[in-house]
């Protein structure tokens, strides 16, 4: 059912890349329709996979030469529709460009291709003392191309920092075909830091291929602590204390009640069910700082009115928690059938206001809420519950989604810490920045992708330089 | 350092008290098309090609109050022109700092840092600058205001400008306010020194560096007249080539677990002697491995990124042109800060561009000029070989200076 407009196009590509990596059966494109962002959805025209930079590169300048907006999507768990193809077009999908090229450990750096997987990368480096440091929740099935895309975090961003700080060099194809290399494996490079401001351009700019990442040591020793909290109160302000003593956690993260109930059905770890807020707290480095940092901690967390803070006894029990932790959002499906995550930020301070804020706006659009987020960096992840059948109740999560973002603005904060902009937070992009400020952006864009072709409509509520008219409006799931 | 008006050829400067005085001064430059030189403290001024066309110079030095410092976030915004000392002195009130080591710090001015993207010893441990710069306000080439990132320390809303402009030199925009992600200043410091009998056996200990069980702050490699005597080192032994320095930071009890460590790891590999420095010495010698790169009275410094591997033949290769020339290599990061004594105007296309430029390129980097008393250089000579890359960022030039007037004929561009 490929329109008879595409079908020398879909020739082209298959003579390009091969037949068999290139799908144009409706059936088959449905599963494109979105990404972890499901409230829109659109299906590409064709979707391609290509094997090398070259295949990329030759998509792109067939894509030019007959004026089809084009997109790259990696393993889709983007949760702000990143991937979502507005107007159509050719997607092109990188997760057949999966091999880890080259891993020196003397230089501390990789060299993967963008369909390998996050944590395939941290499997190839065990044994070696070394690992690659962004760890997002979604590691088991996100690409580092996809990370470079969004700049991902995970919880142990708060002490080594997010997928910007651990790249130093790009490949990429450019919206003319052409193939580029930013940065590479020495650290400084000549001339503007376009490595830097590739990473997080959620694809609009540019199609990387490539990635050179720095590898990170293994510290020494962990520790893993739990504190229990009467009050979520309690728990914000042990953050605030923790980090104001000096220390820096290699993760901080917390789990309100509601998605402890979830949590604990799920995985029984033993969790006190009757605990208003949760901590998990975790220290790394030197053995000869930890135990000095972890009774610190606790100290402080006491002081606090934690009801009691325990450690982690052994490598498997840790392993656990994270494992809790890391896969709650699957947790969730035991609490309602459908559920938004959103991904503010606000100064650390400011998260026992932000927490009783989301509860009211919960209570207010009678919206149920749970909460587990990355308390160290005060990025806040409320989860909003809700049924898709329900059109009702799906206009009042989205009301009160807003509501909860406008908060994090009014906190001095931002709307989204590591998921992106995608095609759902654009109109939050006004709040945030000035006219003066989307149009240096725009420019920035217009530099990269002139014709808009690559990732129209997405992250700037202006179109860009050439407008791209959204002719088929997007299937706009259970609404 | 030379006086501002010896090296850039400026009709009348302006000091603009606030962003929007300062925006309506390169809007007015942008009607005349006349080129802007931003100002800061003046101690990089020589970094980059020289400034040939006249035009008018806007200093920061009004521009440097604390816009906010919520400690317990462990961030800070001020304005650009604030010097390094300042919010050194200011963080330090609340026992936080931003560990990028920088020379003259009491005149260099934080936006004059980022726009040189200035770096250096502790980037072992802590990073670079990039890494801290969460927030930044500038004014493009026509006289508009812009901002990107914010003040919360993770943000992916909109492109990031912070990385885009921290190195870019003020030829994007002229930097006007910035927001920092701070640290905790660790309460202890020390340095393990040895001295390197050879080259083979400098490689062996910095491979060894990239498994030990302790986590440096900073890896030098020391090396040339500048570091044979010392206040804080002493002597260099008899028949030693280079020094090895390892800073460590950390809790006291961190900071002496690890200089144990490491010397017991030294000792494995065969050095005979090590010693450590704590204190005023260690103190000393941080701030001598910080002021390094400001230029002095010779004729090149040059700074090399390779491969940390590539580090030590890249030292090796500067001595063997100058057997004179003083040398730190930020050894675990591959960056190797070079200073010539004797390098001729005559010697720039054969030994800059014929030989430490692809020999930087075939360690996996590249070769710029950090100062120079040569007179007026290529951009060749500066900057290296313009790739497929440089065409690119040209393309982001002309979006934000779109008459080419910020710092004009200086940065790495070709053809705007």
């Amino acid at each position: 059912m490929i329109s008879s407009a595409l079908l020398p196009v879909v020739d082209e590509l298959r003579d390009a890349v091969g037949r068999e990596n290139v799908l144009a059966a409706h059936a088959e494109l449905i599963v494109y329709e979105c990404d972890g962002f499901v409230i829109e959805k659109k299906c590409p025209d064709v979707v391609v996979f290509p094997r090398s930079t070259e295949d990329v590169a030759q998509i792109v300048k067939i894509c030019n030469a007959h004026e089809l907006p084009f997109l790259p999507r990696g393993a889709g768990t983007s949760l702000a529709g990143g991937c979502l193809p507005v107007g159509g077009g050719v997607m092109i999908v990188l997760t057949r460009m999966k091999e880890i090229l080259e891993i020196n450990l003397r230089d501390r750096y990789a060299i993967v291709q963008p369909g390998v997987v996050n944590v395939w990368l941290t499997n190839a480096l065990k044994g070696s003392g070394y690992h690659y440091a962004p760890d997002p929740s979604s590691q088991g099935a996100c690409t580092i191309g996809g990370n470079v895309a969004t700049n991902s975090g995970g919880p142990h961003t708060l002490k080594y920092g997010v997928t910007a700080n651990h790249t130093l060099g790009l490949e990429a194809v450019m919206t003319d075909g052409s193939i580029v290399t930013f940065g590479g494996p020495a650290e400084d490079s000549a001339g503007l830091d376009l490595t830097g401001a590739l990473v997080g351009s959620e694809g609009t700019l540019a199609i990387v291929t490539k990635v050179w990442v720095r590898l990170t040591k293994n510290p020494a020793g962990v520790r893993t602590m739990l504190g229990v909290f009467d009050s979520a109160e309690d728990a914000t302000n042990s953050i605030s204390e923790i980090i104001g003593a000096g220390i820096i956690p290699a993760a901080l993260e917390m789990m309100d009640q509601g998605i402890l109930v979830a949590i604990e059905a799920a995985f029984h770890f033993g969790f006190p069910l009757d605990a208003k807020a949760i901590l998990l707290i975790e220290v790394d480095g030197l053995e000869a700082g930890l135990d000095a940092q972890r009774d610190r901690i606790i100290e402080l967390c006491l002081a606090c009115g934690a009801r009691e803070v325990r450690q982690a006894r052994d490598p498997a029990e840790r392993q656990l928690l994270w494992k809790c932790r890391k896969q709650a959002f699957g947790a969730v499906g035991r609490l309602s059938p459908s559920y938004c995550t959103q991904d503010g930020v606000v100064p650390r301070t400011k998260l026992p206001y932000i927490l009783q804020r989301i509860h009211q706006i919960g209570e207010k659009h009678d919206v149920r809420i749970v909460n587990v987020f990355h308390a160290g960096d005060g990025n806040i992840h409320p989860i909003l519950l809700f049924d898709e059948r329900d059109r009702a109740q799906v206009a009042r999560v989205l009301e009160a989604s807003g509501e909860i973002l406008d908060e994090c603005i009014a906190c001095g904060g931002s709307v989204t810490g590591e998921h992106g902009i995608g095609v759902e937070k654009i109109s939050f992009m006004r709040k945030l920045f000035s006219d003066d400020d989307l149009a240096a952006m725009t420019r920035m864009r217009v530099a990269f992708n002139p014709h808009n072709r690559l990732s129209p409509a997405k992250m700037l509520p202006t179109a860009g330089a050439c407008g791209l008219e959204q002719k088929h409006p997007g299937r706009r799931a259970s609404l | 350092m030379t006086a501002v008006a010896d090296i850039l050829p400026l009709t009348e400067t302006h000091s603009p008290i606030d962003q929007s005085a300062l925006a309506a001064v390169v809007a007015g430059a942008y009607d005349s098309g006349t080129p802007v030189y931003p100002l800061g403290g003046g101690t990089s001024l020589d970094y980059g090609r020289s400034a040939s066309q006249p035009g008018i110079g806007i200093a920061l030095a009004n521009l440097d109050r604390v816009v906010d410092y919520p400690a317990r976030d462990m961030t800070i915004t001020v304005e650009a022109g604030i010097t390094m000392a300042k919010l050194a002195a200011l963080l330090s009130t609340e026992r936080q700092w931003l560990p990028i080591d920088v020379p003259r710090a009491a005149m260099a001015t934080l936006g004059g840092v980022v726009a040189t993207s200035f770096s250096g010893p502790r980037r072992y441990g802590h990073g670079t600058l990039r890494d801290y710069v969460i927030g930044i306000s500038a004014v493009d080439g026509r006289g508009t205001p812009f901002k990107a990132g914010g003040r919360v320390v993770k943000n992916v809303a909109g492109y990031d400008f912070c990385k885009l402009l921290t190195g870019s030199l003020g030829t994007l925009g002229v930097i006007t306010q910035l927001t920092l992600k701070i640290k905790p200043v660790p309460p202890s410091s020390a340095f393990l020194a040895c001295d390197l009998g050879d080259w083979g056996m400098a490689e062996r200990l910095l491979a060894a560096l990239v498994n030990s069980a302790t986590t440096p702050s900073a890896i030098e490699l020391l090396a040339g007249p500048h570091w044979r005597e010392n206040a804080a080192l002493g002597l260099l032994t008899a028949g030693s080539i280079a020094r090895l320095v390892v800073g460590l930071e950390g809790t006291a009890d961190e900071v002496r677990w690890m200089l144990a460590q490491l010397g017991r790891e030294w000792r494995e590999l065969g050095v005979t002697a090590t010693h450590s420095l704590h204190d005023d010495r260690a103190e000393r010698l941080w701030n001598d491995l910080a002021e390094f790169p400001s230029a002095l009275a010779t004729p090149l410094v040059i700074k090399a990124s390779v491969l940390p591997s590539r580090t030590t033949r890249f030292a090796q290769l500067v001595l063997e042109m100058d057997p004179q020339a003083s040398i730190q290599a930020h050894a675990g990061n591959g960056i190797v800060i070079a200073r010539f004594a004797r390098f001729e105007a005559g010697d720039i296309s054969r030994g800059l561009i014929g030989r430490l430029q692809p020999a930087a390129q075939s360690a996996g980097g590249n070769a710029v000029v950090l100062s120079s008393s040569l007179g007026s250089l290529t951009r060749q000579a500066v900057w290296g070989g313009a790739g497929a890359a440089t065409a690119w960022m040209a393309s982001v030039k002309r979006q934000f200076d779109p008459k080419d007037l910020l710092n004009p004929g200086r940065f790495v561009y070709d053809n705007l």
